[in-house]
């Protein structure tokens, strides 16, 4: 009885105190890098093919520290392939994908899974997985064989349930949950990894409009409280340029403009991008740029 | 999950529940540091292992449940011998102790070797469908199924059609099989990455070319060889033992570090490849070692006890079925196997005494129905989910 109590005494204790100071360490540490150090994430001269299709040539890319970028662009641009690229999903036929300033071909997978979370579009859960047990599998790249739980991963995983609003569903088999709950969950096993950089491919398909706004704020929320570098790719112009730190509109392969999105985003570029009418105004509620097309078609009247 | 916490402590080993992920307990081994409290909140230097509750209550099940079969196994045959006097012999045919019993020779040289035979048949079998299963993402996708039982075959019929090699060699030949047909459909079903519906058509394809090429040697072949030849296909553990037994046993033994290894690994292929290898999992090598291993302890068994059906496809699907893990559990999958052999072999011996029947043809009589059941229920799998009983 003592001895059990003892180790109920040191274990939790000793977990919180000592999570408390390396957790705030990378975030100051990011926040303290950022307007001076070079980025974590770069690309350069990339070049991605699928078989003999070349779908981006010869991109040059810095990923900000510390802040929200959104890429986008009309249908098959090569935004997904570019966020595959940067998560090391698909190799560069040339050029290379930089992480702190080395070759990712270069590093260990694993290595790179603990500073690079990626969620892919279409991400497929093993059947009949519970909630809780997925998402603590994003602690995989922590753990090792013999370390297959530590109190780390269990403060993690219970944090990223919370963040997510997912913690009521732990017991629930992901197959069941809606789609809503089901990509929260897999935001939250994203989460649970803790990597200081985020990919997420689309986070807001087949989401309605309320949990798209609720994914695109937790994700702004992470970033700002915990100084995680997150890199998305947004279909919805308007989403991106609300959300968006640093936006980068792509067409063709290449990168056609970037920057703050009020300094970008114009009827011009809209046009340019996606060769649509345009008018552009500021967004009644933050002041950032709002996209309205221009005049439905209608009948001719008389 | 749990709101209580549980701590029982023996000495540096700690089993906690209540931790995520539910379902499971943690065992774990404290270093020297930690136990004086120095924790780096990583785990420090100990271990920490992940136990899935329902999985180990399953597999104590299936223990049981196999070993009461072997006792029965023991006891039932042509003449029947009381569980006592068949404890008695067994302790003194294996191990010397006790008196000489009247029961020695029936027990320790003909119904022991077999039996054992039969339980480490049916463990390679499990495993190795498991894996295969794992890798592939398809219950479809096992050895008897995918070729690789095929491959066996042939080659083994093949040498005893045109004497090729003695006795002895035909276990090891029927590996190099195997290992041929899987290593076929691999490389065909590689394109850039393996995809698995195509590993699974590709190997279903490769699977009915290479029971012609048998068909083909056994009418071929001298009408005595091709009876022999035909016993063997159909898995039989008839006039089999220690001879065939003890290479499996010690094969087995010599792949357990592989297979604890998969135990884990298997964890990680179950998810998408995209997912798995943001995770930080090199796929490709993972996929091929579960794969080699699942495909060496297949042809292993095979050489052994010749192709009994439908073990390997059954096996893992009914575990996974009882532990309701996300993944298909290796340990059970092992035991059930072992179960189902041993079981399907003391049916074959009784069910039409004084004639035995290859355990195969048992084997597949239950298996054929339930790969039609699999069949017919795979369509609503994504919809039903867990609930899937």
């Amino acid at each position: 009885m003592t001895a059990s109590a003892s180790t109920t005494g040191t274990g939790p204790e000793a977990g919180p105190t000592e999570a408390g100071p390396t957790e705030a360490g990378p975030t100051e540490a990011a926040s303290a890098n950022r307007p001076n150090g070079p980025n974590r994430l770069t690309a350069r001269e990339l070049t991605l093919a699928y078989e003999d299709r070349t779908v981006v040539d010869g991109l040059d890319l810095e990923v900000p520290d510390g802040e929200v970028t959104v890429i986008v662009g009309p249908n098959a641009c090569g935004k997904s392939t570019l966020l595959r690229a940067l998560g090391r999903l698909l190799r560069p036929r040339g050029g290379a994908v930089l992480l702190d300033g080395t070759d990712l071909a270069r590093i260990p997978t694993k290595r790179i899974a603990q500073s690079v979370g990626l969620l892919p579009q279409t991400p497929v859960a093993p059947e009949a997985i519970t909630v809780a047990d997925l998402v603590s599998r994003g602690r995989q790249p922590h753990q090792r064989w013999w370390q297959q739980w530590s109190e780390e991963d269990e403060r993690a995983v219970t944090d990223a349930m919370e963040r997510t609003d997912v913690t009521a569903l732990a017991d629930r088999p992901v197959d069941e949950l809606s789609g809503g709950q089901r990509q929260r969950v897999w935001i939250a096993m994203a989460l649970a990894q803790e990597t200081d950089l985020l990919l997420l491919d689309e986070p807001t398909t087949y989401l309605d409009i309320s949990h798209q706004v609720e994914v695109l704020d937790l994700v702004r929320q992470l970033n700002h409280e915990r100084g995680r570098t997150v890199v998305a790719v947004l279909h919805d112009l308007n989403q991106a340029a609300r959300y968006a730190d640093h936006l980068i509109a792509m067409k063709g392969g290449g990168i056609v403009a970037r920057g703050r999105p009020g300094d970008i985003v114009t009827a011009d570029l809209v046009h340019e991008v996606f060769g649509l009418g345009s008018v552009v105004v500021p967004d009644p509620v933050t002041g950032s740029p709002l996209v309205v097309p221009g005049t439905p078609w209608r009948a001719r009247e008389g | 999950m749990s709101a209580t916490e549980g701590h029982s402590r023996t000495g540096v080993l700690t089993v906690r529940t209540g931790v995520r992920p539910a379902g499971y307990g943690l065992i774990r081994i404290k270093d020297r540091a930690e136990a004086k409290g120095e924790n780096d909140g990583r785990g420090g230097g100990g271990g920490s292992f992940l136990l899935h509750r329902r999985s180990a209550l399953v597999a104590l099940g299936l223990a049981l449940a196999t070993a009461a079969v072997c006792v029965t196994y023991l006891c039932v045959g042509e003449s029947f011998i009381a569980p006592g006097d068949a404890v008695k012999a067994l302790l003194h045919t294996q191990w010397g102790l006790g008196p000489a019993t009247p029961n020695d020779l029936v027990v320790g040289t003909l119904r022991l070797p077999r039996m054992t035979l039969g339980l480490l048949v049916g463990a390679a079998f499990g495993i190795a469908g498991a894996l295969i299963q794992t890798v592939a993402r398809n219950p479809l996708a096992s050895p008897d199924i995918i070729g690789v039982s095929q491959g066996a075959s042939a080659v083994t019929v093949g040498a005893m059609t045109y004497g090729v090699g003695s006795f002895a060699v035909l276990p090891y030949l029927s590996v190099l099989g195997g290992l041929a047909a899987a290593a076929l459909v691999y490389v065909f079903a590689w394109r850039g990455g393996l995809q698995a519906a195509r590993f699974v058509l590709i190997g279903i394809g490769f699977a009915v070319a290479l029971r012609s090429v048998t068909h083909l040697f056994l009418t071929k072949g001298d009408y005595l060889v091709a009876q022999q030849a035909k016993v063997w296909m159909t898995g039989s553990l008839n006039g089999r033992g220690w001879g065939e037994a003890a290479p499996l046993g010690w094969a087995l033994l010599v792949l357990l570090p592989g297979v604890l290894w998969a135990a884990r690994a298997q964890r990680t292929v179950s998810m998408d490849d995209d997912t798995a290898t943001a995770l930080g999992v090199r796929l490709g090598r993972v996929r091929l070692g579960l794969v080699a291993l699942g495909v060496v302890l297949a042809s292993m068994a095979t050489g052994a006890a010749g192709p009994v059906d439908f073990v390997a496809l059954l096996a893992p699907q009914i575990a996974r079925r009882m532990t309701r893990t996300a993944q298909i559990p290796l340990l059970c999958s092992a035991l059930t196997g072992a179960f189902i052999v041993v079981t399907a072999d003391l049916l074959a011996r009784k069910l039409f005494a004084p004639t035995e029947l290859p355990v195969g043809v048992l084997t597949a009589a239950v298996g054929a129905p339930y790969l039609i059941h699999l069949l017919l229920s795979s369509g609503g799998r994504g919809r039903k989910g867990g609930t899937a009983a």
